[in-house]
């Protein structure tokens, strides 16, 4: 995938057969997060805030999950090409782009056994699990993409994937 | 017409509501390290969440991983649950904490 136009009202890029394949596999995986797994707070007891917490994220899930759906399904957001297909995606419906593919990230990780680095993470590795390493090493490498998209920063396409030194 | 009443406020009680209804910036909102978030997501959230310029978000952020955590700001109880909301949003690891 590839930038080719960016304005404040619209990014476009330009998307092969394989990859929106791919794309659209890794959203099919949406939400992957546990629900409650975020807690308000480190220090105190679960609370009501800590309800209303796991409620908005729910209701934000669910929103998100009804765009993912709507984008799939929208032919005007792939419009077909020579070269596959031209995806245009206004920049605020990029941060929820960023947030699905985020969550499919972080879910996948935790299905993985949240391992601390590469060689903890391939140890891991089974042919069951095999399925998350994907999504988490791909909805990364998209994210990157939409990223650079955004701030206009590198080239307008991910010459290379994400290594893990640029993880936290 | 009846006159309403004007209510006295004690000050004592006042401060005291104040405190029960979270008012006062006594919550620190802290972002925690994890090794699957990459750094440049971090950045962009913190910059999209609090408005902030790129430097002082990669301040923050590699104060997250070098450290281990950082507070991001300090706030009223009802704002500090709204970032953290919005932080969350993107799956970053945050929680608030009571400043003691």
């Amino acid at each position: 995938m590839k930038l080719i136009k960016a304005n404040k009202e619209r990014l476009s890029f330009q998307i092969d057969k394989k990859e929106k394949r791919a794309l659209f596999s890794l959203l099919k995986l949406y939400p992957l997060m546990p629900a409650g797994y975020q807690r308000l707070s480190r220090s105190e007891a679960k609370s009501e805030d800590q309800e209303l917490l796991d409620e908005a994220l729910t209701t934000q899930r669910l929103e998100n999950k009804r765009q993912v759906l709507a984008m799939m399904k929208a032919k005007s957001r792939f419009r077909v090409n020579k070269n596959g297909y031209r995806f245009s995606i206004k920049p605020a419906q990029l941060e929820w782009l960023l947030q699905v593919l985020n969550d499919i990230r972080l879910g996948s990780w935790l299905s993985l056994g949240s391992p601390d680095g590469a060689v903890e993470m391939f140890a891991a590795l089974s042919e069951q699990n095999a399925p998350y390493f994907w999504a988490m090493d791909m909805a990364g490498q998209f994210q990157m993409i939409l990223l650079h998209a955004l701030t206009g920063e590198g080239s307008t396409q991910a010459d290379s994937p994400p290594s893990t030194s640029r993880e936290h | 017409m009846v006159e309403t009443a004007t209510p006295e406020v004690i000050p004592d009680i006042e401060q005291e509501q104040k405190n029960k209804t979270g008012l006062e910036p006594g919550y620190l909102v802290i972002c925690w390290n994890d090794p699957v978030n990459f750094m440049d997501l971090v950045t962009h959230v913190f910059q999209t969440v609090f408005g902030w310029n790129k430097v002082k978000a990669e301040q923050h952020m590699l104060q997250v991983h070098n450290q281990g955590k950082s507070v991001l700001t300090r706030e009223s109880m009802e704002k500090a649950e709204h970032y953290v909301h919005e932080l969350q949003k993107y799956s970053l690891h945050a929680t608030m904490e009571r400043d003691e």
